[in-house]
């Protein structure tokens, strides 16, 4: 129980301020600072104040606009996008900044601050240049930032695909392990030698299926293109095997619409389902029973449909599933993506129906 | 002088060219020998035991229904037995252990030969005290292996403690959903609804008899009437007085945490 993420209760202000913090970059801070000092020199002729009270009055300015900036990044708010509202809190902050910085040095009245001339114009020359400056130091951070976040959304995008490529490739590695059984070998195996020995006529065609099924079976890296049709041979070789081997206990059919054998197919995906059937179904059942395989595309919707239906043991509600289920469930996904699905359902009177749905592909538009 | 009655064998094989040809092969090393009966499954070889009593029982691992270990407990010591299997190295290590006798399939005329040899031995014998005393060090051995063979006995046979597979009728048929794939069950009056990756569905079984025989690792009752697969979980959120919702991967709805269950989720 450890593993579950807990979320400790939202803290909104605590949440606001972290996320302040970290926008507000020393860069960010820097910059602001220096082309305020910058701008003060450049000014300072056209003002009778010391150098150092201008330089000072730019840095409070620009200080407390990019704090506003920033802070209006980070505000939650739904009723403007946050590039507006931070662009109109510099151009709004930066008079009112301005105003602000020069009431000390008028002893807090406010008319006397137009009243003078001189200061008039200096609070003019400051609060444009606050304002200009301002803006457009706000539109480089807002157009840097709107990069990095498409940046960062590239990045996601090419991890994800990375993501996807692994688990097609983890897929496909699984499939690769183990997938002849020894004990089916090795029994039909001695089923064919009791065949060769007593010198029967079935001997060459049962040799012939167990060819097909191992051709098909070990590993192969790059299958040109595995369709349906493919598949089918497969499944058919070693369902003739183990009719060979239990002849009074299976009996199979195998049903394929003769338009579909061209469709592309996940190599051992039909397989697993037979031998599912085979070893939940017809194996503990001491009467057996009958596999049918059928595949159909629908018209309607353009979905290919692959059954396999046993009428044997059924399935016990606390019948381990194996790893052969969810195994396939993992090939279908990296196969098809989320097109194919997987169901299995009871089978009346009795035995199990797996049902294997592809939805059509979307036009790829060629 | 009073001549033994020549020896008698049971062959049990679900794979009817296989009983072929070890009969064909008895035939040509042990002419003497008398194949009285052919099973087809554990249960045939058990019956057919009773009715000819053989000396010899020729028992292959893997049949449907019954299957040769615990045709063999049934049989116990009243004949010599041979199992036969293919590749079940676990099996084979284990006869090999018990010195019960034991054909690898395919298996060679040598191989045979060499069986036919101990049988005929023991078979003539008169059963000295030691061998009685060994024989319930294979009693132990048989019942070990037919639990392992019950384990591996992928499924069917197999009577699992917990829950794998939710019946639940979907239009006019009874679908099997694996467990994995479901993401919650939540009690809706008279019956519960099952939410799993691929739809929802309401089943007959309340959620306290879903509790009880789902796995307690994978499922959680986090509410009266709510248990939730904590594979699907993303997040907990902590609400205010001791309540908290759980957010569902690639679902929107929330499940409430009641809070008798809320010390499941208590970090640890």
């Amino acid at each position: 129980m450890s593993s579950i993420p807990v979320v400790q209760p939202r803290r909104p202000v605590r949440d606001g301020l972290r996320s302040f913090v970290l926008a507000l970059s020393l860069k960010r801070v820097g910059v602001a600072l220096l082309l305020a000092v910058l701008a003060a020199f450049v000014l300072s002729p056209i003002f009778v104040t010391p150098m150092i009270v201008i330089v000072a009055r730019f840095m409070v300015i620009a200080l407390v606009l990019v704090l506003l900036f920033t802070a209006a990044g980070v505000w939650r708010q739904r009723v403007l996008p946050s590039w507006i509202v931070q662009l109109i809190s510099v151009l709004v902050a930066a008079p009112v900044m301005t105003f602000l910085v020069y009431l000390p040095s008028v002893g807090g009245d406010f008319s006397a601050v137009f009243a003078h001339e001189g200061r008039a114009m200096g609070f003019v020359g400051i609060a444009s240049t606050a304002m200009f400056w301002g803006a457009l130091l706000a539109m480089g951070a807002l157009y840097r930032e709107r990069e990095a976040r498409s940046r960062s959304a590239e990045l996601g995008f090419a991890l994800e695909k990375s993501q996807l490529e692994r688990q097609a490739l983890d897929a496909r590695l699984k499939l690769l392990q183990a997938q002849i059984e020894p004990h089916f070998l090795f029994n039909t195996l001695a089923n064919v030698q009791a065949l060769v020995e007593s010198g029967s006529p079935r001997a060459g065609p049962v040799l012939g299926s167990l060819i097909a099924y191992l051709r098909a079976v070990v590993p192969k890296l790059h299958d040109e293109r595995p369709t349906l049709g493919g598949e089918v041979a497969l499944v058919r070789a070693y369902l003739e095997l183990m009719q060979m081997r239990i002849p009074d206990r299976l009996q199979f059919s195998v049903d394929l619409e003769p338009g579909v054998t061209q469709q592309s197919f996940p190599p051992m995906a039909l397989l697993t389902l037979v031998e599912n059937a085979v070893r939940h179904g017809i194996d503990p059942n001491e009467q057996g029973g009958r596999i049918g395989v059928n595949a159909w595309s629908n018209v309607a919707t353009g979905a290919l449909h692959v059954a396999v239906t046993d009428d044997g043991a059924g399935m016990r509600e606390t019948a381990a599933p194996g790893t052969g289920l969810s195994n396939l469930r993992e090939r279908l996904a990296a196969f098809y993506g989320g097109r194919a699905r997987l169901e299995i359902s009871e089978n009346t009177p009795h035995g199990v129906r797996a049902e294997l749905i592809i939805e059509a592909a979307a036009p790829t538009g060629q | 002088m009073t001549s033994k009655p020549p020896p008698t064998a049971l062959i049990a094989d679900d794979e009817p060219l296989l009983r072929e040809r070890l009969r064909s092969h008895l035939a040509r090393l042990w002419p003497e020998l008398q194949i009285v009966a052919e099973a087809r499954n554990g249960r045939e070889a058990v019956e057919l035991f009773d009715e000819h009593q053989p000396s010899v029982v020729f028992l292959d691992v893997h049949m449907p229904g019954m299957n040769g270990v615990e045709a063999a407990r049934s049989i116990a010591r009243r004949a010599e037995l041979v199992f036969v299997t293919a590749y079940e190295q676990y099996a084979v290590q284990a006869f090999e252990q018990g010195a019960l006798d034991y054909l690898v399939k395919p298996f060679d005329d040598r191989r045979l030969a060499d069986t036919v040899q101990r049988l005929k031995a023991r078979v003539l014998a008169v059963p000295s005290p030691a061998e009685e005393a060994s024989s319930s060090a294979v009693d132990a051995l048989l019942s070990e292996l037919s639990a392992e063979l019950r384990r591996r006995g992928a499924g069917a046979a197999t009577t699992g403690s917990h829950l794998q597979w939710i019946k639940a009728s979907v239009g006019t048929s009874v679908r099997l959903i694996p467990v994995e794939q479901v993401v919650y069950l939540r009690s809706d009056e008279k019956y519960t609804l099952v939410v799993w990756e691929g739809g929802e569905a309401l089943i007959r079984k309340t959620i306290r008899e879903l509790a009880d025989e789902l796995d307690p690792e994978r499922f959680a009752q986090i509410h009266r009437s709510v248990i939730v697969n904590l594979h699907a979980v993303v997040q907990v959120h902590r609400g205010l007085n001791e309540t908290a919702e759980v957010q569902l991967k690639g679902r929107n709805e929330m499940l409430p945490v009641s809070r008798s269950f809320l010390h499941l989720f208590r970090q640890m």
